[in-house]
């Protein structure tokens, strides 16, 4: 229990240090911080409205420190300014909308690679120096070392250009109202599994890299010597003495992994146009709208504090070492 | 150290990656001899594909491809290595001083590494980009180094750990050496493969990110590098007008060198541990990799 605690409180003073780097930020720049932040709204904002940004972001006539607090107080009650380019839109809102075609792309494809990335290291630590270790090897080093933006471009060239097979933007038929039919849901899924197969790519060598190498470590402990000693067949001492063991470090890799996957999925989404997270940002980027993109880092941070959590909840599940401490 | 080169000779894994890495290199070096146009000028008619006049084709505004790789390759090896060797330097010497000296200076380090694994690392990198402006390839090398050094921190510290109570450092320590003698002669020589596995990742960590940050139009739109190409190619809808050349150049480039750093990081690893010659210390690398350091 006081494992997880301390976590937890560990978890509290990152979300905190990620806040204070957004509270700094336009401060410490160059020039005026709200001139900076507020300019692209134009002559949009009203006086009141201003103001009202202003007092979220922690701009009052006051000490440093006040306007610190009064900052850490917007964001811990949820309120992250409204977007400028959206205008009057809440920057919460607008991020909500796209969390959940985020969510979706990337909890999908995250699950997908980590169970076949493990599955493939695995296999190839299992058979390791074979043509089959060098095949899933290489795959694995190309996988992880093209970058995010390379292997979403060239995936949208042959599978939504050159053969046409998926469409090459949007999250579902624009022409289709959203709704519990099976054609917005054809839809919805046919516009989804390229970026979803171009996110597994990106992710699927890490995670068997990593399986590989723990389990690469462990193949030589007595117990897998014991299992077959005992007459145990091939499978079984593979899966259920290697790898389940093997699987303890790579859970860790994937909470880790959680930040890789955002950073892949806000790449993979611009590319693929995907109405997500990403390219929320990226439109953000595009027209400086502050507000969102600092939203955006809390937001994501939150969400990696969030899964590094979950997996250390699952640790102690895993692990019975944890549950005495 | 020899060792390690002539090991790495005998490896085919780290000479394809060599090779590979050094036709970059040279075609970097020698890019006013390999092509006659100027990066930034203006040389054929607009999306022109390629032929014997542009090896590569044309941009839109009807630059000369092939010469932007080419020049554009110096920006991209300039901020890898350049952010490679900051980012490694500022890891190895705190992972080293956090691992040798334990107690609060280890607990202080510690905690800060931690917290900046867990800020996930591109947006924080894009707010920080988006606040600097148009940010020139230097500012990005810049907060590359001071913003991702944490996963280095993690792998020295854990291996000075474990060569902290070997015999040697114990009887440095009797003789009276200074500790910054010990951590520098004594332990640093012993890290040599984690420290080369972490300077190459990084260096494709950095490549890749700069490339990002480029194409997702943080960077300076008048320099040539392999972001920008990106970035240009991709607001001149070069798919969808069918100018493949214009975009899919950029991405082959960046890909043949995160594959060849790759290859030597590999080839490094499995020199470094002839016990398994695959694996072991990969993982870390991977895991550096994965730590949304060298993947994105």
């Amino acid at each position: 229990m006081s494992f997880l605690l301390r976590r937890l409180a560990f978890y509290l003073a990152a979300f905190i240090a990620a806040a204070t780097i957004n509270f700094f930020l336009p401060r410490v720049m160059p020039g005026d911080p709200i001139q900076m932040m507020f300019a692209s709204a134009g002559s949009e904002l009203s006086l009141e409205n201003l103001n009202a940004l202003k007092l979220t972001f922690g701009f009052i006539e006051a000490p440093l420190w006040q306007q610190y607090l009064t900052y850490l107080q917007s964001v811990f009650t949820g309120d992250l300014g409204v977007s400028i380019k959206y205008f009057p839109l809440p920057v919460t809102e607008l991020l909500a909308r796209a969390l959940v075609w985020t969510v979706g792309l990337m909890g999908l494809a995250t699950i997908l690679s980590f169970t076949c990335g493990t599955l493939l290291g695995a296999l190839a630590a299992w058979r390791r120096g074979t043509r089959l270790d060098t095949i899933i090897s290489m795959s694995a080093i190309f996988s992880s070392s093209v970058p995010a933006v390379v292997i979403s471009l060239v995936m949208l060239f042959i599978f939504g250009y050159q053969l046409g097979w998926f469409p090459s933007g949007y999250a579902a038929d624009p022409m289709l109202d959203p709704a519990f039919s099976a054609q917005y849901i054809g839809s919805v899924i046919r516009h989804g599994t390229l970026p979803m197969l171009t996110l597994f790519i990106v992710l699927v060598g890490g995670f068997a890299v990593t399986m590989r190498n723990n389990m690469i470590n462990l193949l030589g402990e007595d117990y897998i010597v014991m299992g077959r000693a005992k007459g145990l067949g091939e499978g079984r001492v593979m899966l259920w003495y290697a790898a389940r063991n093997a699987l303890l470090p790579t859970f860790s890799a994937l909470a880790i992994a959680i930040g890789t996957v955002l950073g892949g999925s806000l790449v993979t989404e611009v590319v693929f146009n995907y109405p997500g997270l990403g390219n929320v940002l990226y439109q953000a980027i595009l027209a400086r709208d502050y507000p969102v993109i600092q939203g955006q880092l809390l937001i994501m941070t939150g969400a990696m504090l969030v899964s590094n959590f979950i997996v250390d909840l699952s640790y102690v599940l895993l692990d019975p070492r944890l549950r005495k401490a | 150290m020899q060792q390690l080169v002539s090991g790495l000779l005998r490896n085919r894994k780290a000479v394809i990656g060599a090779v590979i890495l050094l036709l970059i290199i040279v075609a970097a070096f020698a890019a006013p001899l390999l092509s006659q146009y100027s990066p930034t000028a203006r040389v054929g008619r607009p999306h022109q594909p390629p032929s014997l006049e542009h090896w590569l084709g044309t941009t839109r505004v009807g630059r000369d491809v092939f010469t932007q790789l080419i020049y554009g390759a110096r920006t991209s090896l300039a901020v890898g290595f350049g952010a490679g060797l900051m980012i490694t330097l500022i890891g190895t010497m705190l992972g080293i001083i956090a691992g040798y000296k334990g107690g609060v200076i280890d607990e202080v380090i510690n905690f800060f590494t931690n917290m900046v694994l867990v800020v996930p690392n591109l947006p924080l990198l894009l707010v920080l980009a988006a606040f600097i402006g148009q940010a020139s390839p230097l500012v990005i090398a810049v907060i590359l180094g001071l913003t991702s050094w944490a996963w280095g921190v993690r792998v020295t510290r854990a291996e000075t750990l474990s060569i902290r109570q070997k015999d040697f450092i114990k009887s440095a320590e009797m003789l009276g050496e200074p500790s910054w003698r010990i951590m520098a002669f004594e332990i640093f020589p012993n890290l040599i493969s984690i420290v080369g596995i972490n300077f190459i990742g990084s260096v494709i960590f950095a490549v890749i990110t700069e490339a990002t940050l480029e194409f997702l139009g943080l960077g300076d739109p008048n320099t040539v590098s392999w972001g920008i190409m990106l970035y240009n190619a991709q607001n001149a809808s070069a798919l969808s007008v069918g100018a493949w050349w214009d975009l899919l150049s950029p991405c082959i480039a960046l890909a043949l060198l995160g594959l060849s750093l790759a290859l030597i990081n590999f080839a490094i690893d499995e020199i470094a541990n002839p016990r398994l010659r695959t694996g072991g210390r990969l993982g870390r690398w991977a895991a550096l990799v994965q730590a949304g350091e060298g993947r994105l």
